[in-house]
Formats: structure tokens, sequence, C-alpha cells
């Protein structure tokens, strides 16, 4: 009979949905409810599968952003690229007043111009190259730390630079200066009071970006470039900001949010990506606009060009397997 | 603070979950392994404080996401990496409280962290028991206990009897119970 059938009697007593197992007239029952109770907090298994493809597939997109990739000697996932009137002046510039070291040199065919140039300061590069008409001077400004803020800030005087800001004690730990060059860039220069004289994930030489609307570009190089706040300071709550850290790759980029003499100065960056063609696809989703579409670069690299919604110019770039 | 025995991990068991790790750490694309050991346990904590299927997902979802985001800053400190795991579920938990306007929960005590964690893991066991019966079994189980679909709704669904269903779900639950070993609570 169906009332001694104990299928059915779990059934009925499954049926409460109270789940409550006492009323049921035997153990072997009780039991079984029992463990159906524990049932209630478990997972569906459409929602278990689904997040985890959901998180394999951010995964597969970070990595295509972020992924170890072999870069040239000396260089980092961003490099500043500074436009400058008169680059072989420049490199003289940066040769006295910081102790650069040319690394690299490409004329243009009659010799008249600097087409692409590197120099090394302490632990990082720059690079640069004359202005012309496609690509106009566009000056930069860096956050440089130094041994000695003293003599570096001397030295740039002497090298033909103008003072933005005397030598000064910082609150903040560092000892500080600021220097325009004959070329309009800034320097801001500073020695760290610390283990180094340079700030813990800071390198010798930093791109610092004043801009218009730093909070629309952290958010897009948060889209774009999988980018990480480190450390955002504002004056007021809702005020503009003063100071912002942004990690993108090993690299971190400091910026503001341009007033007073710091105005505008969009930057060009050099940016290093393990994946150009994934990397310039979000950067134009999250609202850059193209200056050039990726492709393979006689000088081993796989390139593409894009502006940021503040003006700055991106060089994405992944390095070519070598070809020998 | 004063930590209960569970919150600490051992040499040998860290030996074990390590290498997960640190592959999730070198390459994101390695965090399935992790998840899939976890996974369980954090949902089980999550439903265990908050109750509603819809509300639970959401958040063991947002647990998950963090996690991965951040998984190369997790540094082995003695506590197990589900430690870390229930402490991103915690936060969150509390987070939403407040968001819809509920004060802010206490902070439960460790004592009834610890109990909690502990359910937890042994909820984690009955579900991957549950995993492991044949497929019929465990959907009949899903869609009775997990979506509350009566015998007739769960038979249409799948297209059978409901005496077949019955059937199903008396095998299943026989299994499950000899499984766990007779324990009920």
């Amino acid at each position: 009979m169906a009332e001694h059938d104990p299928i059915e009697r779990l059934d009925d007593a499954l049926e409460q949905r109270a789940l409550d197992g006492r009323a049921a007239p035997d153990r072997e029952i009780r039991e079984l409810v029992g463990v159906a109770r524990r049932l209630r907090d478990m997972p569906r298994e459409a929602f278990r599968t689904h997040l985890r493809t959901q998180l394999r597939e951010e995964a597969m997109a970070s990595t295509a952003a972020t992924a170890a990739i072999q870069l040239r000697e000396g260089f980092h996932s961003i490099t500043p690229y500074i436009i400058v009137p008169g680059a072989a002046q420049f490199i003289e510039f940066v040769k006295q007043a910081f102790g650069a070291e040319e690394k690299l040199r490409y004329p243009s065919p009659d010799g008249s111009s600097i087409m692409h140039a590197e120099v090394k300061v302490g632990d990082s590069m720059i690079e640069l190259s004359d202005g012309n008409e496609q690509y106009p001077p566009r000056p930069a400004a860096i956050h440089l730390y130094l041994p000695d803020t003293d003599s570096a800030y001397q030295r740039a005087l002497a090298a033909g630079a103008t003072s933005l800001h005397s030598i000064e004690e910082m609150p903040y730990g560092e000892r500080s200066g600021s220097v325009r060059d004959p070329f309009g860039n800034h320097w801001y220069i500073a020695t760290h009071h610390g283990a180094s004289h340079i700030p813990e994930g800071l390198r010798t030489a930093n791109a610092y970006l004043h801009i218009v609307g730093a909070n629309r570009l952290i958010d897009f190089l948060k889209q774009a470039f999988e980018a990480e706040e480190v450390e955002l300071y504002r004056e007021e709550a809702d005020g503009p900001i003063r100071r912002a850290k942004i990690r993108l790759g090993d690299t971190i980029l400091e910026m503001s949010e341009a007033h007073g003499p710091y105005g505008p100065m969009p930057t060009g960056l050099h940016l290093y990506v393990p994946s150009v063609d994934a990397v310039y696809e979000r950067a134009l989703k999250a609202g850059a606009t193209s200056i050039s579409a990726p492709a393979d670069q006689p000088y081993g690299e796989r390139g593409a060009g894009v502006k940021d919604p503040s003006g700055n110019s991106w060089f994405l770039a992944t390095p070519l397997p070598a070809r020998e | 603070m004063p930590r209960g025995r569970h919150l600490r991990q051992s040499q040998t068991d860290w030996a074990k979950e390590r290498p997960l790790i640190e592959a999730a750490q070198r390459d994101p694309t390695r965090f399935g392994d992790l998840y899939d050991s976890h996974f369980d346990r954090v949902y089980a904590y999550v439903a265990r404080r908050v109750g509603d299927r819809t509300e639970t997902e959401d958040l063991v979802s947002d647990v998950f996401h963090q996690a991965l985001a951040n998984v190369r800053r997790f540094e082995w400190r003695g506590a197990p990496f589900s430690a870390w795991l229930y402490r991103i579920a915690a936060n969150k938990i509390a987070d939403r409280s407040e968001r819809i306007g509920r004060e802010r929960a206490i902070q439960p005590s460790p004592e009834i962290e610890e109990a909690d964690q502990e359910v937890a893991h042994d909820c984690a066991k009955v579900f991957a028991l549950v995993r492991d019966l044949p497929e019929d079994q465990r959907k009949v189980l899903e869609l009775r206990f997990v979506e509350e679909k009566s015998t007739r709704e769960v038979a249409e669904a799948l297209g059978r009897s409901e005496g077949a269903i019955k059937q199903l779900q008396f095998r299943a639950l026989e299994s499950l119970r000899a499984r766990i070993g007779g324990k009920h609570g």
C-alpha cells in the first residue's frame, strides 16, 4: 500500500515545506529529511559553472593586458615620449643637468633632425624626437628622483632651465624643487628621505600628467589598460584631483588636474602590453580615438597609437619575436 | 585578537594549497583550481548568513571577482586561503546590509565566525557529494530543494512521471545519507 511505501512516505514528509522531519513516523524517513534539509543552501549548478566561466574570461582579458613580456633592456611598462624643438640640444641638457646617458639616436636621412632617440637616467628610459608637422613639439612633466636634489637643480639652471619652485623640504618626507627646461618640459626634482632616494614603487624618472579631466582619465585607464589606483588625493571630497598615482603594468603614473602654472600638458607615453591588438580595441571601446591601427613596425615591435580623453598620446607596443 | 585553531593552517595543508595559489598568482587564468576547491565553502558561508538565493549568488559572485582581482596580493600568514575568502565575504555581507539600509551588522565574535566557517566546511562536503551523484538524481535534488519545486513541478520540468521523481529523490537522499555516515542535522 502507498502509505507503507518508504518512497511515498518520504515524499509526504518532504512536502511539508518546513522540512521538519520530527513529524515523520520512522527513523529512516527522519534521517532522509534531515539530509534534505542540508540541501536548502546548496548552490545551483548552473550558477557555479557560469561564475567559473565568467572568472576565466576575466582572467584571460587581464592576462592579455598585464602578462609579463620581455622588454628591451632598461625599459618598463611605460616610457615617457617627449617631442621637443631641438632634440640634440635636449639630449645635451639632460646629460648636463641630470647625468643622463644617450643610448640610441636615429637621425633623419638628411641629418637635420632626430627621428628617434633614447636616453637613460638612473633606472629609467626617456624617449624623444624632434617635432615635425605631423608630430608637433609636446612638452612633458617628469618627476625625477635623484640622490642630490640641490646639485641637480643647480646644474639644470646652469644648463639653461628656469626655476619653477626653489628647493624646499616637503612635509611628506622629500626635498624637492622644480625647473622648466628651455624646451618647455617641467622637471620636478626630488630626493626622498628613506631607505632609498626613490620612494617605493616609483623610479628615477616618472611621467607626471597635468591634464583636464583626471577623473575621467583614471576611469579610462582602468577600462582600457586595467590600471589600478594606488593613491588619490583631493583637498575636498568632490574637489579636483590634486595628485593620483595609477599603476599600469610595472609602472606608476602620476597625475593631477591641471591648475595655475601647471596647465594641461598632454603627454606622449610608450606603453608595453602583451597584446597590442587586444589593448587597442579595448582603448577605443573605453573612449580613445585612434592615431594608428596595430601594425608590425620595422624596429621589431607591433605598435598602435591612441589618444585618450585627456589628449595624451599612447604608443602601444608589443615586442615581436626576434627574426633571425 | 584570539584565533581559533580552525582559523590557522598546518604546514602540510599549506603545502597542498600553496602550488594552486602560486599558479594563480603567476597566471590568473589558473584561478579556476582555487575556485573549484573553495566555491562550495564560500557559497555555504554566504548562504547561511544571507538566506536569500539571489542575494547569495550576487555576493558569492562579488567575492570571487574580488578574489581573482587581488589574488596576487594574498600572502600566507598562517591562515588558510579560505580564511581570506571568508573575510572578503564577511565584508561584502556587511556592505550589503549597510546598502539596503540596515544597520551595519555587528561583527560576529571569533567564536561565531569559527562556528560559521566550520558549518560552511561541512556543508561544502555535502554539496560535493551531491555533485558525485548520477546526473538525474542531482538534478532532482536541485529542483526539489534549491528551487523548492513540488514533485509534480519537477516531473513536468524533467519530462518524467511523478513516481520516477519520487524514486530518484529517495535513492539520492539514501545514498547521501550513507556517504555522510548517518549523521544529519
